[in-house]
């Protein structure tokens, strides 16, 4: 799955959640193929941003876990207090499940 | 030998920072605030202005509409959906909140240009601070919020105003100096508290004042220890995630009292951590939108 802001949206995407409007009711259904008309209506009602099935869209910025792990252990090297610590530990920790999760759901 | 380097840098601190302080009264070399800041100031005091006529002055200003729409609907205010109107924008952020944007719009447009790294880590702490004002139940988040994305506003002025020290200071930080000591070494007064001078000079709320004053000091804050803290910790939780780019390579230096400051535990760190993730992924193409303009 993939977050996507509307800009980066193409016809025959594939919704991996609903998409809600600025009432909170319903746009458009999980596993539906979006058309231009659908992504011209989320425009015109205020939705920011739409979850697609799979990664679609190769995000420059975005980096692989082993460039996230080794980067996070080049901004705690020499960090020896332990409150520092426990911080880069959540952090890993969160890394993992981040890049697990895009693994099982793409 | 960091001794005799400062001698030879500047002789004498307290000197400079009368000149600097000076400088800064004056504002020299900044970006007037926009006319219109006058006008909404005199608006707000008479009590028989409505909210609604508020709004239809600052929209007829088209470029400071874009900008604080634009500033609204990103990501580290938080808002689910849309703001397209300045009267949403001013429900949704309170008309303190809208007048403090307006003001230092012209700032960030300068953080954009010079510094996309600061701009991101200024953002990214907009974010989390938002995060920790309502995670603790803080009042006004999205002030403190606002707050967060100033907290570094000395930084942008001395890149602005005091451009011919900026190398100095750079200099030492090389050197193994830590980013604030180098400032203070050279100007006489760090970016802490260049940012609340001005903030003072513009008549911003005390509140944020106070906590950007004492951002990497917490014993300096009194009434507004909280929303100091709360900065404190953004600042080190962004930078520990890597985003946007800093004088510190590395990670700020860290007073854990900030954490009994606001009674928050591990789990609760944990809990902002995970919840920070997704806003700064929606940041990043907040600041990729960005780039592409300034490049175009």
């Amino acid at each position: 799955m993939q977050r996507l802001p509307l800009s980066y949206l193409k016809p025959g995407m594939k919704t991996y959640e609903e998409v809600y409007d600025a009432q909170g009711r319903v746009l458009c259904g999980k596993g539906v193929e979006l058309t231009e008309e659908m992504i011209k209506r989320f425009y015109e009602l205020g939705v920011s941003y739409v979850t697609v099935e799979g990664t679609p869209v190769k995000l420059p910025w975005e980096k692989s876990l082993e460039e996230e792990l080794s980067e996070l252990e080049k901004r705690f090297e020499g960090v020896n207090d332990e409150n520092l610590l426990q911080i880069k530990e959540i952090l890993k920790e969160l890394l993992y499940e981040k890049y697990k999760a895009r693994i099982h759901q793409s | 030998m960091k001794n005799i380097k400062q001698e030879s840098i500047n002789p004498d601190p307290s000197e400079k920072r009368k000149e600097v302080k000076k400088k800064l009264r004056k504002l020299e070399g900044l970006p007037t605030l926009p006319p219109i800041i006058q006008r909404l100031n005199q608006m707000i005091e008479d009590e028989r202005t409505s909210l609604h006529q508020i709004a239809e002055i600052i929209e007829k200003d088209q470029v400071i509409t874009t900008k604080i729409l634009r500033l609204a609907n990103s990501a580290f205010y938080g808002f689910p959906r849309k703001v397209s109107t300045v009267q949403q924008a001013m429900m949704l952020l309170g008309l303190n909140v809208l007048k403090i944007l307006i003001m230092t719009s012209s700032i960030f447009e300068f953080i954009h240009k010079e510094d996309i790294g600061l701009w991101e880590h200024s953002i990214g702490v907009a974010a989390c601070s938002k995060i920790i004002a309502e995670k603790i139940g803080a009042g006004d988040s999205q002030e403190i919020a606002t707050a967060g994305l100033l907290h570094d506003l000395g930084r942008v002025i001395i890149m602005v105003v005091l451009k011919e020290d900026q190398p100095k200071i750079l200099d030492l930080i090389s050197e193994g100096v830590d980013p604030l000591s180098a400032e203070k070494r050279v100007l006489g007064i760090d970016h802490a508290e260049i940012g609340a001078f001005l903030m003072a000079q513009w008549n911003l709320p005390e509140r944020l004042i106070e906590a950007v004053a004492s951002h990497h000091n917490l014993e300096n804050s009194k009434k507004y220890r909280k929303e100091a803290s709360i900065l404190h910790l953004s600042d080190l939780l962004v930078h520990a995630r890597g985003y946007g780019k800093t004088l510190y390579e590395s990670l700020p230096p860290f007073e854990v009292r900030a954490l009994k400051y606001l009674g928050l535990g591990w789990g609760e760190i944990k809990e902002i951590l995970f919840n920070l993730e997704p806003r700064l992924y929606e940041l990043k193409f907040f600041t990729e939108e960005l780039k592409k303009e300034l490049s175009s």
